[in-house]
């Protein structure tokens, strides 16, 4: 052995939990991109929203079809739902992407990370930070979309919506990974976060106005009690709102009420997938 | 960083037993693995060869009992004792979608190898283990063989100098296997390493320092592969006489040490000195003489009153069972 051999030793234990944070952050986006499933979900999902319902439900949103049309608020429906497109994908590949958890542990790859020097603590930031990276990529393929959805961006937009897209992609990652510990196998995390997946994000006030009021049409039609009491429970409804502030400048709600939610859920989620990360 | 002089043993293992609900995995086993030895962990399925190793490498805790390794315990200091490590595990454990080369990369990431000396071992390893020419090649390409090489190469890429081997070897070729064990001897005179192995195949224990035999989480015996022959098996000599007269007068001169007699050869029980004794008396009138030399093989069944499985799980029926039991091992 030289003195050379020898290097790691008299490394800041510091670097090495760094260094080792980006190793298992790089695997995390190496794994998603070369996994073409996710890659082709997650261009074909929005189009999909963008393009169908988006475009087949622009009309009904215009306040009254019959007679004359009015506009009463400042956009379409396209423009409405586009900021939850965005928050759709980035849901999807978060949850996604905590799959690879089961993945490593019932493929031995997680042991060999446990055996090294990093914090377990260190060791799920990594996962988690690889997985809201991915997840916030494809947020960005949404954003590509926005011409067509009649949105105009800026500059400062597109960076304040990355802002939100991170928050919300970490705590989402970290909501994966709490189902994906307790769910030990592929098939029923299947089952569970489709039953998670879909229910958040129907009530988040992502594909219809919280407010009725928003349209004259709509104002008619109270919807019921339950119906409001789910969706402003739901704390996704904060996010998709902040998103939609930034977007197309739209509050229902106070957007500094949805970064508090995000960065309280990422962390309180993120302790909890530690906690039992540690304990597993 | 602490530190501790290497000159105590590499591995010392106290009185350490482990539960996993009913079984007894491990059943108060004491031993130390010598600095720089070549020791062998030999056992049937189920011996807790495997739990001894996690609990080595800090992934399982001991009920009770302590282990050290390089000096440090391994629940209380275990981030010291993990650094001094390499392990491959019984269980494939790559990265399926990342190339040969990215593997080994992300290994001497999390163990904070120096960028210009990770490079350096990779290449080494790489080559060590003729996996040079498929590098880049994602790690699912890899054949069995090739991917226990990379393993092997993988737990050698940061300052590892007690490398723990969970049957590196099992369900390989006699080929790839011979070229594993290979790199193991060429290894051991490059690195100043204590090699930890468990096998399935007696004729590989048969190089090693020294053998300890496990069963039902007991530690049986532990000892060189000569000396646990020696103390465990008796040496048989084997003669044929020329003639029926002689064989008579054999027969009688030996009658205690007679062991049996096989058609024409009679079996005694043997010495150095009745060997001598015997080629001296009765040289001329024999047609044949041989030293049956006990094997790992005998000393085994005569421990354990079984035979060792003749052939281990293939990789694929190792990752099935993996799957059912559903990633056990993980905790
Ligand atoms: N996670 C677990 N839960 C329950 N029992 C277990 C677990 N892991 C191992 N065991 C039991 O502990 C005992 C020792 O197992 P271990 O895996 O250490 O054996 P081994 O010597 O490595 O066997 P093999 O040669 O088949 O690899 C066995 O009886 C096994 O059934
Ligand atoms: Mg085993």
């Amino acid at each position: 052995m030289t003195n050379d051999d020898r290097a790691a030793e008299r490394r800041s234990p510091l670097l090495i939990q760094l260094g080792g944070l980006y190793g298992i952050w790089l695997r995390e986006v190496k794994r998603a991109i070369r996994d073409r499933g996710q890659l082709v979900g997650g261009i074909s999902r929005p189009i999909l929203w963008v393009l169908i319902l988006g475009i087949g439900l622009n009309p009904y949103f215009r306040g009254e079809v019959y007679g004359e049309v009015t506009f009463v608020v400042p956009f379409t429906y396209l423009q409405f739902i586009f900021p939850a497109v965005v928050v759709l994908n980035i849901l999807y590949t978060s949850v996604q992407s905590a799959v690879s958890v089961i993945w490593d542990r019932e493929f031995g790859f997680l042991r060999e990370v446990l055996v090294s020097p990093m914090s377990r603590g260190m060791v799920l930031l990594g996962k988690v930070l690889g997985g809201a990276t991915v997840a916030v990529v494809h947020g960005c393929l949404v954003l590509l979309l926005a011409r067509f959805a009649d949105v105009p961006l800026t500059w400062s937009d597109i960076i304040k919506a990355l802002g939100l897209m991170a928050m919300l992609a970490f705590a989402l990652t970290s909501l994966g990974v709490v189902i994906a510990n307790r769910i030990r196998s592929f098939e029923g995390f299947g089952v569970f976060s489709n039953a998670v997946i879909l229910p958040l994000y129907f009530t988040s006030s992502s594909i219809f106005p919280l407010d009725p009021a928003l349209t004259r049409a709509q104002a008619r039609i109270t919807y019921p009690e339950w119906l409001v009491t789910l969706v402003e429970i739901n704390p996704l409804t904060y996010a998709v709102d902040a998103l939609r502030g930034v977007l197309i400048d739209y509050n229902q709600f106070d957007p500094r009420i949805g970064i508090a939610v995000m960065v309280v859920a990422g962390l309180v989620l993120f302790s909890i997938a530690l906690i039992d990360f540690r304990r597993a | 960083m602490p530190s501790t002089p290497n000159s105590g043993p590499a591995v010392s293992i106290d009185n350490l037993s482990k539960r996993y609900g009913r079984t007894l995995a491990l059943d108060g086993i004491s031993f130390d693995v010598r600095d720089r030895e070549f020791f062998a962990l030999l056992g049937p399925n189920g011996a807790g060869k495997t739990t001894l190793l996690h609990i080595l490498c800090t992934i399982l805790r001991p009920d009770s009992g302590t282990a050290l390794v390089g000096g440090f315990d391994v629940v209380r200091q275990s981030l010291a004792a993990r650094r001094r490590l390499g392990i491959v595990f019984q269980e494939p454990s790559l990265d399926d979608r990342l190339t040969v080369r990215e593997n080994l990369e992300l290994h001497g990431l999390v163990f904070g190898v120096p960028r210009a000396l990770r490079r350096q071992r990779i290449e080494k390893m790489l080559e060590l283990v003729e996996l040079t020419d498929l590098s880049d090649k994602p790690a699912r390409t890899l054949s069995s063989g090739m991917k226990r090489r990379l393993e092997i190469a993988r737990a050698l890429i940061h300052d590892s100098e007690i490398i723990l081997f969970d049957e590196p070897t099992a369900g390989l070729d006699a080929q790839s296997r011979e070229r594993i064990w290979s790199y193991v001897r060429t290894l051991r005179s490059e690195r100043k390493i204590t090699v930890l192995v468990t096998t399935h195949y007696i004729d590989e224990v048969e190089g090693c320092d020294r053998v300890c035999v496990v069963d039902q989480g007991k530690l049986l015996a532990l000892d060189t592969p000569d000396a646990l022959k020696r103390d465990h098996c008796r040496q048989v000599l084997r003669v044929v006489p020329k003639s029926d007269d002689h064989r008579q007068e054999i027969l009688n001169r030996y009658a205690d040490h007679l062991e049996g007699e096989e058609g024409e050869s009679i079996l005694l029980s043997s010495s150095d000195s009745l060997v001598e004794a015997v080629l001296a008396e009765y040289g001329t009138r024999l047609r044949s003489l041989s030293i049956d030399t006990p094997s790992l093989e005998a000393v085994f069944l005569s421990l354990t009153g079984r035979e060792l499985r003749d052939q281990a799980a293939g990789p694929r029926e190792r990752t099935l069972a993996f799957g059912r039991r559903g990633g056990e091992h993980t905790r």
